[in-house]
C-alpha cells in the first residue's frame, strides 16, 4: 500500500518585506508630523476658508476656554539668543516689573522658580499665585500637579486657572492678561515685537462654540494695548468655496 | 530574504561541511515597529492650523471727527450674527445642532441706517415696526447645477449683488490668470509667478477708491458664537470685500431684532 507523502512545509513566514513597510510608515509619520502640545482646556477651532498657514516661530498664542479663562503659549526661535527658555524668563522679568509698579503686593521670583517658568508649556495663572505654583515642581508628582491645577481638577477653590482678564479695562490700570501681552512685546526679543506688530505674532485659537461675548473681551483688551492686529486659529473648511 | 545561505566555497570534496542557513527573525521586529507608528499616530498631528488674520481699530477716542471715516448710508450693510434661541417659557436658552452639538446661528442684516431715515424710534421713544428693514438670511454655500456653474444664495447672494463691480472685475482677473496671460502654468515655479502677478492685480481692484463697493459692518449679539463670526469673516473673504469691520452692537440693533422676532410670530 503506497502512502501518499504529505511534505513537510516549514511555517516560517518571511517578516523582512513586512518589516520594511513598517518602517517606511515610521518614517513617515516621523517626518510629517508634530507633537500634540499639552493644553489646559482642548478646543476644535472654526473651519475657516483661510489658506494661510500658522506662523511657527515667534508666535504668542492665547488659548481660550469656553469658560472665559485664558492661558498662553509661546513658540520662538530655535536660535540660542531666543530660545524658548531664554524668552520665558525674560518675559517672567518684565511681567514682574510691570505687576510690581501697579500693585502694592510685591511679587518676586527665585532662580529656581524661573528655572520651571522656562519649562512650562501652556501657562496661566494669576501673578499672585505664581510663585505657588512653580514651586509645585520641586514636590513629588509636582507635574501632574500643576497639570490639575491648569485644567481646574485638583479640589483647591483657591487655585485659580487662567490669566486674569475683565471687561471692563482702560490703559491705566491694564490687567494682568494684557500685562504679559505687553511683556512679550516688550522682553527685547525683536523677532517677536516685530511679528506682533504685523499682526502674525499674537494669535487666539478658541472653540467655534465660544460665545462672542467671551472672544470680544480678549479683543477688547488686545484693542487696549494697542494690539490692534492679530490673527485667528481656524481650521481648513472641507469643500472650501 | 532573511536567510543567507552559506556555502563551504569549495568543490564539496573535503569533508562534509554542511550548508548553514542562518534565518533572522524579524516578526518582533514587525512588532516593535508597529508599537511605534501606533505611538506617533496617537500622539501627533499633522494638520497644521490655518489663520486669519484681522486688524481692528484702536481703542484710543477720536478726538476728531472729521478724522472718523463714516460709511455712507448707502454703502453700508450691517450684518448681524446671533444666536438662535428656543422659544417658549424659558428664553435665553440656546438652540444646539442635534447632530454636532454645535451652537445655531442666526444671520440678520439690513442696508444703510437702523430704520431707514427716519429712524426706529416715533416720538416719546415708541418703535415704529413698519420701519423696521431688518432682513433675515442664511449662510448657504452655492449651488452647483449639472454644468457646474455656481449660484450663490442665502447672505453670499447679497453681498455679492452689492459688490457687483468689484467681482466682475476680479472674476475677468481669473479668466486671464486661467488663460495664461499673467505667464504660463505649466510648472509649479511659473505658476506661482503667475499667482503672484494675479494676487497683486485682484488687490488692485479690491482698494480702487472709484470702483462702487459696499461696506460691511459686522455685529453679533454676546450669545452668537464665535464660529458665526469667522463663518461672515470668511464670507468677506469669498466675496473680495475690502472695507469691513468688526463693531459693538447697538441698542437700536437690539430693538430691531426684538421687534423683527415678534413680527415674526
Amino acid at each position: 500500500m503506497g502512502r501518499v507523502k504529505i511534505a513537510r512545509k516549514s511555517t516560517f513566514i518571511d517578516m523582512t518585506a513586512m518589516s520594511d513597510v513598517t518602517v517606511l510608515l515610521l518614517t513617515f509619520f516621523m517626518l510629517t508630523s508634530t507633537f500634540l502640545s499639552k493644553e489646559p482646556a482642548t478646543v476644535i477651532t472654526p473651519a475657516s476658508v483661510s489658506t494661510e498657514k500658522v506662523q511657527e516661530t515667534n508666535v504668542l498664542q492665547v488659548l481660550v476656554s469656553p469658560k472665559g479663562q485664558v492661558w498662553l503659549t509661546m513658540n520662538n526661535d530655535t536660535s540660542a539668543q531666543w530660545s524658548n527658555a531664554k524668552m520665558r524668563v525674560a518675559m517672567l522679568d518684565e511681567v514682574t516689573q510691570l505687576y510690581n509698579a501697579q500693585h502694592k503686593n510685591k511679587i518676586s521670583f527665585t532662580p529656581a522658580q524661573k528655572a520651571t517658568f522656562s519649562k512650562l508649556g501652556a501657562f496661566g495663572v494669576p501673578l499672585s499665585q505664581m510663585g505657588e505654583f512653580l514651586s509645585l515642581a520641586d514636590e513629588p508628582e509636582g507635574l501632574t500637579k500643576m497639570d490639575q491645577w491648569l485644567a481646574g481638577e485638583d479640589n483647591n477653590p483657591k487655585h485659580i486657572s487662567g490669566i486674569p482678564i475683565a471687561k471692563e479695562n482702560n490703559e491705566d490700570n491694564l490687567n494682568e492678561f494684557q500685562l504679559w501681552i505687553k511683556a512679550a512685546r516688550q522682553a527685547g526679543n525683536d523677532n517677536l515685537s516685530q511679528a506682533m506688530k504685523d499682526g502674525a505674532g499674537v494669535a487666539i485659537k478658541a472653540d467655534q462654540n465660544t460665545s462672542f461675548d467671551i472672544i470680544h473681551m480678549v479683543m477688547d483688551n488686545l484693542q487696549t494695548v494697542r494690539q490692534n492686529k492679530f490673527t485667528l486659529l481656524t481650521a481648513l473648511k472641507a469643500g472650501g468655496e | 530574504m532573511a536567510e543567507v545561505q552559506q556555502s563551504s566555497g569549495g568543490d564539496g570534496k573535503k569533508g562534509h561541511q554542511k550548508k548553514m542557513t542562518i534565518r533572522v527573525d524579524f516578526t518582533p521586529m514587525v512588532d516593535m515597529n508597529m508599537l511605534l507608528i501606533t505611538f506617533f499616530m496617537l500622539c501627533t498631528t499633522m494638520i497644521k492650523s490655518q489663520t486669519l488674520t484681522i486688524a481692528l481699530p484702536t481703542n484710543e477716542k477720536v478726538q476728531n471727527e472729521e478724522n472718523m471715516s463714516q460709511a455712507s448710508a448707502d454703502d453700508a450693510i450691517t450684518i448681524i450674527i446671533d444666536a438662535k434661541k428656543k422659544p417658549g417659557p424659558t428664553p435665553g436658552t440656546l438652540v444646539v445642532d442635534s447632530v454636532n452639538g454645535n451652537v445655531v446661528n442666526e444671520i440678520y442684516y439690513y442696508d444703510g441706517k437702523p430704520g431707514g431715515d427716519t429712524g426706529m424710534f416715533g416720538p416719546g421713544g415708541v418703535v415704529l415696526s413698519a420701519n423696521n428693514n431688518l432682513k433675515k438670511s442664511e449662510l448657504l454655500s452655492d449651488e452647483v447645477n449639472s454644468v457646474g456653474d455656481h449660484k450663490a444664495r442665502g447672505i453670499r447672494e447679497i453681498i455679492q449683488a452689492r459688490n457687483k463691480a468689484v467681482l466682475e472685475k476680479i472674476n475677468a482677473l481669473k479668466k486671464q490668470l486661467e488663460e495664461g496671460k499673467f505667464g504660463s502654468l505649466e510648472t509649479k515655479a511659473d505658476r506661482e509667478a503667475a499667482m503672484a502677478k494675479y494676487n497683486e492685480e485682484a488687490s488692485k481692484v479690491r482698494k480702487d477708491e472709484n470702483v462702487k463697493k459696499p461696506v460691511i459692518i459686522i455685529k453679533s449679539t454676546p450669545e452668537a458664537s464665535y464660529r458665526g463670526l469667522v463663518d461672515i469673516l470668511d464670507e468677506m473673504q469669498i466675496n473680495s470685500i475690502s472695507k469691513y469691520q468688526i463693531d459693538n452692537i447697538t441698542d437700536v440693533d437690539l430693538v430691531m431684532l426684538d421687534d423683527y422676532r415678534k413680527h415674526q410670530k
